[in-house]
């Protein structure tokens, strides 16, 4: 029993090492990575905040993120639909081109993307990165929408068409709303993968669509500016609020019908 | 107004139509649905359907009975035959404009809605007025003893009350006819039992056609006026519960519903001889050569003596007791024959295993059926 906890706390500390690491050095006064740091102050969030070849990163991130979440979740839920109520002949194969950008690895993608949108001359444009992240989202939205419409009762299609719906109206009223925090799942690891992403960003966003990740690279890369060390503390803190975000609704949902019922 | 005035209106509406009650209200006319194109769910089935008429489709599962239901509801389409609701055509009609309610064995209640929005939906559907929604669902929650759980989401609720909620849902919008598909399967005995008087007690209040699809033989005994026992995708038998139990047209109606001894009756020189009995002086029902002669085991007695004429006497082993508490039932053998009585446990005290009995039936108690 001692020995599982000390392993389960030696496994956190190797996950939340990092972290551990980088938020205390992005309250720190020095003007390089350097740890434990001298003294601490808020001088790099000033400068992070003021300054323009960040928050324009940070502008093309979320922008092409949303797009890519929009862009996935209009190829996914229909794809999703179809996959799982329809049988229809090489549904294993559409099943397995759909994990495909999955198993590719990344880099491999990353170079094909490169050579064809430049082509295509939409390399180092907002349109490829978001239609390269889009295809990198479809497999974790499709495994998340495909899930919950499998837990999906097709008795409450049958239910609202008895009750007098038109196939539109049930899919409003009923499939959707009881589908909806499948749906909204989906779209936050499409738009997180998007956001998170940094080979296929790197190869293709260029200047004009630099997203945050590949910004960071460069920073790295060009400068060892202890700014970076505030953009992670930023995103970490900003991917752990859409990740729990969903489990605070829920508990605020349960909390309310508890005091209703009471 | 009431649910249960304006299921009344209904009724003299159709009635001053010249509609006349005995004539069949929801016909289903060979209807065969195959999933595949070769094997068939359901083999040309006909049913006439009296209005106001409680009838059951009893079987066992995968003998289509769920499968003509879904077709009568408008979720599967024939693949051939016709359905006639008050002499128009319904098979076509899409689901949603059948005016056709219906009760599903896990309940199917919307979990985003509460419970009177649930028994609203139906009415929104129809575009009534938002008072009208509001003062007729609560009308109909009331009427299934659940005013006070209007606010309620389906997860707050019990089984019962879920399917009590659904109930409403499907008598709000004054169905034709309302379907219930296994609706008390999920329940527990005490709460089945009561959910049974209830459902009946609404059937009587509003008067509505339906059908009540079931596996729990007692179920449809209780609660119907016809049963329709299907097998293997056909009706076997479709006549009230009584005839259905004393007087079964086949084998498999006589074995599925209530306890039954089989012998092999033979027509032999104009008259019936039955296997290892002998000689019957009972009138053949028909012109076949052979029969299944049914003798259900209550029907069968201890013999104390007297005049045998009129009965089949018989002496029975006493292989097994069954202790029933108010019956006992004998398992056991008699010329040659295994055969099941059951006698009133105080008739019965006296008995053991290895006990040979005489026993006997009056020939009358036997019903023939036809060997197919």
């Amino acid at each position: 029993m001692r020995i599982t906890l000390a392993l389960a706390l030696l496994v956190a500390l190797f996950v939340l090492g990092p972290l551990l690491v980088v938020v205390p050095m992005s309250f720190s006064t020095a003007n390089s990575f350097e740890f434990p740091p001298p003294g601490y102050w808020l001088g790099y969030y000033r400068s992070f905040f003021g300054d323009e070849r960040w928050l324009t990163p940070v502008f093309n991130s979320i922008g092409i993120g949303l797009a890519t979440m929009l862009l996935t979740m209009l190829l996914v839920i229909p794809a999703s639909f179809a996959m799982v109520r329809q049988r229809f002949m090489g549904r294993s194969a559409i099943n397995l081109l759909l994990m495909m950008p999955m198993i590719v690895p990344n880099i491999v993608m990353a170079l094909g993307y490169y050579t064809y949108f430049s082509q295509l001359k939409i390399i180092h444009s907002p349109l490829g990165v978001v239609l390269a992240h889009t295809c990198l989202s479809v497999p974790v939205c499709y495994l998340i929408i495909a899930a919950s419409l499998k837990g999906f009762d097709r008795n409450l299609e049958r239910a609202a068409m008895n009750l007098g719906a038109s196939p539109l109206r049930t899919f409003w009223e009923v499939t959707f709303p009881v589908l909806r925090p499948g749906f909204l799942v989906g779209g936050l690891f499409a738009f997180i993968h998007s956001f998170d992403e940094a080979v296929v960003a790197i190869f293709i966003s260029g200047q004009a669509a630099s997203t945050l990740p590949r910004k960071m690279f460069d920073s790295i890369r060009i400068e060892a500016d202890p700014i970076i060390s505030v953009v992670s503390t930023l995103l970490f803190a900003v991917v752990l609020l859409a990740v729990l975000s969903p489990l605070a609704w829920r508990a605020i949902v349960k909390a309310r019908s508890q005091f209703r019922a009471a | 107004m009431t649910v249960f005035d304006r299921h009344m209106n209904a009724l003299s509406q159709t009635h001053s139509q010249g509609v006349v009650m005995t004539q069949a209200y929801l016909e289903i006319r060979d209807l065969v649905k195959s999933y595949d194109g070769k094997q068939q769910a359901v083999r040309g089935i006909s049913l006439d359907i009296r209005k106001g008429e409680f009838v059951s489709f009893l079987g066992p599962s995968g003998s289509g009975k769920t499968t003509t239901l879904m077709m009568v509801a408008g979720f599967e389409m024939p693949t051939s035959g016709s359905i006639l609701l008050g002499g128009r055509e319904i098979a076509p009609v899409p689901a949603h404009k059948r005016n056709i309610g219906m009760v599903f064995q896990n309940y199917a209640l919307f979990p985003h809605m509460t419970a009177l929005e649930n028994v609203g939906f139906p009415l929104r559907m129809r575009k009534t007025p938002a008072a009208e929604i509001a003062r007729r669902a609560a009308e109909a929650l009331d009427m299934v003893g659940l005013a006070a759980f209007g606010g309620r989401h389906p997860r707050e609720m019990s089984g019962g009350q879920q399917q009590r909620v659904a109930l409403a849902r499907a008598l709000v919008f004054g169905p034709d006819v309302l379907l219930l598909d296994e609706p008390l399967g999920a329940l527990d005995k005490n709460l089945r039992e009561q959910m049974q008087v209830e459902i009946k007690r609404i059937h009587r209040e509003l008067g509505i056609t339906t059908i009540y699809v079931t596996h729990d033989q007692s179920e449809a005994m209780t609660m119907s006026d016809r049963i329709a026992v299907f097998s293997q995708g056909v009706v076997e038998q479709f006549a009230p519960p009584l005839d259905i139990y004393q007087r079964p047209t086949t084998r498999f109606v006589g074995s599925f519903i209530g306890d039954s001894n089989f012998l092999d009756v033979t027509r032999q020189n104009d008259g019936l001889v039955a296997q290892g009995i002998g000689a019957l002086n009972i009138a053949a029902p028909s012109q076949a050569g052979k029969f299944h002669g049914l003798v259900r085991p209550e029907a069968i007695g201890l013999w104390t003596g007297g005049d045998e004429q009129g009965h089949c006497v018989l002496s029975f082993l006493i292989e097994g007791l069954v202790h029933y508490g108010d019956s006992v039932l004998l398992i056991g053998s008699a010329a040659g024959l295994n055969l099941r009585a059951r006698l009133p446990s105080v008739q019965a005290s006296h008995l053991h295993e290895g006990d040979t009995i005489r026993i006997a039936w009056r020939e009358n108690d036997m019903h023939l059926i036809p060997v197919q």
